[in-house]
């Protein structure tokens, strides 16, 4: 297939994709492809830290935590309006991922996983626990309202919600492309293949590593707010440790480093429990059988991520067809 | 490699077609519950308890000649499943739904059922403010956490206890249980000298047992569920420590038993609705007879009686509607017309917040033999 | 001082516990490099497995409690052995040549799919082993009156943690499964047989989780189909301090972590207890980036 009907086909495909809500598409459909967008976003943003860094991070829904906390206090105490506390949010998220990546970046491979599964989990003990008083322990944040968009009014429907998620999604897929085909993203996608050959040449690897935990947070912190205005009532349990393991989940699935990837990957592992529903109470045992039959026919991941190609000049290119 | 992922998704559209044929001109009620998850025995108790109902009651006729027909929505005890069987269920045309067991799921499905004008009747969401909203179609069958507390902190003191040790499991539920009886004991003077939570899911208690010992209260309050309830009584046992344990109705489980062994459960006390083997009458003696025929066991909890008393009385309303059956008439029969309907648990009626109207609670008492004993 | 010796006593036998489980995750790992995420619920189907088998099946009625609470844990750990046997042929061994990161979503697949299948043998409600399997009596120490039982699980998970140690430093299967560990590659032209030995741990570390399953059974009484993931997580992280892929490292992990638990309930807060481990975990591995005692697989460059 060739790039120009690739690009075609793309096209079409998303077209289609943003016609949905017109084609009579069902609230209950739309929800899903709503929550399906936001796990695309959150794991499009631990792309960077997983995929392209090649850091093993569970632990994303810390972030993704923050986030949603400090928009839904700020809304519900301080009345700030919605769409206002996004900036704060990714900013919150950012800081927190340099406080507490900064002493355990050094970590290799499994420990740098379990720390962060410990980071996660002492995230939601500290929301349990009613941490400053704010977070409204056990029973959460109640009464956040919904965002307000000058010029286009109050979303309250599934369908404007898909039009926000859907384009945070475009966005952030734009953002990353660019990010990706940086020197910043090479010289990630070097420290993942072998992390002492990019020392070699000259990378500070320990400050790459670092600012895509960091890039990583904040885009997570900005889903914290889109999440937190959605549901309206956000409490601990919706950023468990299980959280984090799903996004992983879908970033390896998907193909780790590839954004087309990890949208499929969202769209399996939100959608295929949603699709097993007539199964009832089996529903989850289809889906663990799934993800392992998924696994070992692409181990590689569904649309693994492609190495860069580079035009030969011509002569040689010709040589070499 | 296109093509291998295009057969995925033709396999994706297919289930889907698979998933929405189905339609016909029966009236749809839902069942929203924790069919999978931490608390599905709950939710598939919930189920069972309803679909018996509903059986019973197509073939008896239906409502009106209609046909009824269950919808079951699984909410993973998770907000955020929950909200999509919520949006499942209100797309597939159910036009009331009853559950859910947490107070937060319910939370979480409630605006979804009230901007879609469905009823809602929440069979084991006991947090206070669920019904403080304003929501016109949101009912519930079990009591208040404020009934609860109330009643609970009552006991406590007409029982003689002086200084208690407070002990919750930082859920929603228990912990608001907790403060509520906390403030009570503290108007009330009674001494609260330990107050803390322990982690839901954990099986040892030792540290908080040898914690609340030195300090020598005259009772331990807890507001958790069963399965802690057993093990703390399990441990208490083993250290030798008779001090006398009273806990709220999350611990009406016969299983509580099971856990702990009839030596350790013995003297315990808790309050609750009357649970599945103390229902009187004879409908619900027959009712569990037939669960009992059909699944083997009793329903372990009174929370998916709960259930099948929320059910019942939308086709009591169902069937006396003069017109069309729609949300909107059921949510207005269930508010004024009926009165002192006969179910399960008692008789049903509800206020104008959608609350269920009357005193329910019970104080229990667990024998030497390990049943559930009303204490008079 | 009540306190402290409650604690003490009770942090190790939990310990001991974790210890088993995390002797699982590490075995694995040395050889593989693969955290095998379903573990936790081979430990989980270990305790349902002895559950049928004593309660349902009602061994100790013919065979007297004590060789009843033998022959189960045997049957017990044979029948989790050959699920970690079919775990790793169907799941694992497949990806074997693939990027070890794949074989984790395959496990955590695996996790969902064990964990969802005892919820629809054995039910979702909580099942319990029948109070008094070991009598509920107390040994006097220090002036403490300490449940029977507690020195009995801590007793019977170091013995087996002692057997397993010799075994792999004094036998020649031993020797074989810590060649396979350090380069499976010179093992190979060793004449080792590197396919058995991955096979042979991953029938001896979740017959140890399954044995683990039946103790946390008879000593606490009661379990459910989603205990494996708060143990596994636990346990893992134990397998993590002490140092992945070292075999005594797992079980000082385990001992370590249990103590940290208990006293961090006791002295600091119950509520925030495994916050408190997590962040003694996060401070362990900031001053030792591999563990206690290191791994002792080189890193690949």
């Amino acid at each position: 297939m060739s790039d120009k009907t690739r690009q075609a086909l793309i096209t079409v495909g998303v077209l289609l994709f943003l016609a949905l809500p017109g084609m009579g598409l069902g609230s209950y459909w739309l929800d899903v492809l709503n929550q399906v967008g936001l796990y695309a976003v959150l794991s499009l943003s631990l792309n960077i830290i997983l995929g392209h860094a090649g850091m093993f991070h569970m632990g994303h829904a810390a972030f993704f935590a923050v986030g949603a906390y400090v928009t839904a206090i700020l809304n519900t105490v301080y009345h700030v309006p919605v769409m206002a506390t996004l900036p704060l949010a990714g900013l919150a998220a950012g800081v927190f991922a340099l406080l507490v990546a900064s002493p355990i970046i050094h970590l290799r491979g499994d420990y740098l996983l379990v720390v962060t599964i410990g980071i996660v989990e002492i995230v939601r003990i500290a929301l349990i626990n009613n941490v400053f008083g704010l977070t409204g322990g056990s029973n959460g944040i109640v009464g956040i309202q919904r965002p307000d968009l000058p010029g286009l009014g109050r979303l309250t429907a599934p369908w404007h919600f898909f039009y926000l998620i859907w384009g945070f999604v475009a966005i952030s897929m734009f953002m990353f492309e660019y990010l990706e085909n940086s020197r910043y993203g090479r010289a990630l996608k070097f420290i993942r293949e072998d992390v002492v050959a990019a020392e070699g040449v000259g990378i500070n690897t320990a400050s790459c590593k670092l600012s895509a935990f960091v890039i990583g947070a904040i885009w997570a912190g900005f889903t914290g707010t889109i999440y937190a205005t959605q549901m309206r009532t956000i409490s601990p349990g919706s950023f468990s440790y299980w959280e984090s393991v799903v996004l992983f989940m879908i970033v390896i699935l998907g193909g780790r480093g590839n954004q087309w990837g990890v949208l499929l990957g969202s769209f399996l592992v939100i959608g295929l429990p949603e699709l097993f529903r007539g199964l009832q109470s089996s529903r989850m045992l289809f889906f663990g059988a799934a993800l392992v039959v998924m696994m070992i026919f692409r181990p590689q991941g569904l649309i693994p991520s492609r190495n860069r190609r580079y035009k030969l000049p011509q002569p040689y290119a010709d040589k070499y067809k | 490699m296109l093509k291998k992922v295009s057969w995925v998704f033709l396999g994706l559209a297919m289930l889907l077609v698979i998933h929405t044929a189905n339609s016909a001109e029966a009236v749809k009620i839902g069942v929203m519950g924790p069919v999978t998850g931490a608390w599905a025995s709950e939710g598939q108790d919930m189920v069972n308890v309803v679909t018996i109902l509903a059986d019973a009651a197509n073939a008896s006729g239906g409502v009106n000649g209609r046909q009824i027909e269950i919808e079951v929505g699984d909410d993973g005890g998770d907000p955020r499943t929950a909200v999509l069987a919520a949006q499942r269920l209100v797309s597939s045309g159910a036009i009331a739904v009853v559950g859910t067991y947490g107070s937060a799921i319910t939370e979480a499905s409630q605006g979804i059922y009230d901007d879609e004008g469905v009823v809602q009747i929440a069979t084991g969401s006991t947090a206070i403010r669920l019904s403080e909203k304003g929501m016109a179609l949101f009912f519930r069958t079990c009591p208040r956490d404020d009934d609860q507390g109330k009643y609970l902190a009552g006991k406590v003191e007409s029982l003689g206890a002086k200084s208690v040790a407070l002990l919750h499991d930082n859920s929603s539920y228990a912990k608001g249980l907790a403060d509520e009886c906390k403030a009570l004991f503290e108007t009330g003077g009674i001494k609260v000298v330990f107050y803390d939570a322990i982690t839901a899911g954990d099986r040892d208690f030792t540290t908080s047992l040898v914690a609340m010992k030195s300090l020598n209260p005259d009772m331990i309050v807890f507001t958790g569920y069963y399965p802690e309830a057993a093990m703390l009584l399990r441990q208490k046992m083993s250290m030798g420590w008779n001090v006398p344990m009273i806990g709220g109705d999350a611990t009406n489980n016969t299983a509580l038993i099971e856990i702990s062994g009839k030596e350790a459960a013995d003297g315990y006390l808790f309050v609750s609705p009357p649970g599945p083997l103390d229902l009187s009458g004879p409908a619900a003696k027959q009712f569990m007879g037939e669960y009992e025929k059909k699944y083997g066991t009793i329903p372990t909890s009174v929370w998916s009686i709960m259930a099948g008393d929320a059910f019942l009385t939308i086709v009591e309303a169902a069937k006396n509607i003069k017109g069309d059956i729609t949300s909107k008439s059921i949510g207005d029969y269930l508010h004024s017309s009926l009165k002192k309907y006969p179910g399960f648990t008692g008789e049903i009626s509800y206020d104008a917040k959608g609350d269920r109207i009357g005193d329910i609670y019970r104080l229990y008492k667990v024998d030497s033999n390990g049943v559930f004993r009303l204490v008079p | 001082m009540e306190v402290f010796i409650q604690q003490t006593t009770n942090g190790l036998a939990v310990g001991g516990i974790y210890a088993l489980i995390a002797l699982g995750y590490t075995m694995v790992y040395g050889v593989l490099k693969l955290i095998n995420f379903a573990h936790g619920d081979l430990f989980a189907l270990g305790a349902y497995l002895g559950f049928t088998l004593l309660v349902s099946f009602g061994l100790a009625g013919y065979v007297g409690m004590v060789s009843a609470i033998l022959i189960c844990s045997l049957m017990v750990m044979v029948f989790s052995g050959l699920a970690g046997y079919l775990l790793e042929r169907v799941a694992y061994r497949p990806l074997r040549n693939s990027d070890r990161i794949s074989a984790v979503v395959s496990a955590l697949g695996a996790s969902i799919f064990f964990q969802n299948a005892i919820m629809l043998v054995w039910g979702a409600q909580y099942r319990s082993y029948p109070a008094g399997i070991i009598p509920n009596l107390t040994i006097s120490f220090a002036g403490q009156n300490i449940p029977l039982i507690r020195i009995f699980v801590l007793v019977a998970s170091v013995v087996i943690m002692l057997i397993l140690y010799f075994f792999i430093n004094r036998t020649r299967i031993g020797m074989a499964i810590r060649a396979s560990a350090i380069d499976q590659g010179a093992a190979r032209l060793m004449g080792i047989d590197v396919r058995s030995v991955i096979a042979l741990v991953f029938i001896i570390g979740p017959a140890l989780g399954g044995l683990a399953g039946v103790m946390v059974g008879i000593y606490y009484g009661q379990i459910n189909f989603n205990m494996g993931q708060m143990y596994g997580l636990k346990a893992f992280t134990a397998a993590i301090i002490g140092g992945i892929g070292n075999i005594p490292g797992a079980m000082l992990g385990g001992l370590l972590l249990g103590l940290v638990e208990a006293f961090g309930a006791a002295y600091i807060s119950l509520a925030w207890r495994d916050a408190i481990t997590f962040i003694v975990l996060i401070l362990i591995l900031v001053v030792r980036p591999t563990g206690i005692l290191r791994e002792r697989v080189a890193e690949k460059l």
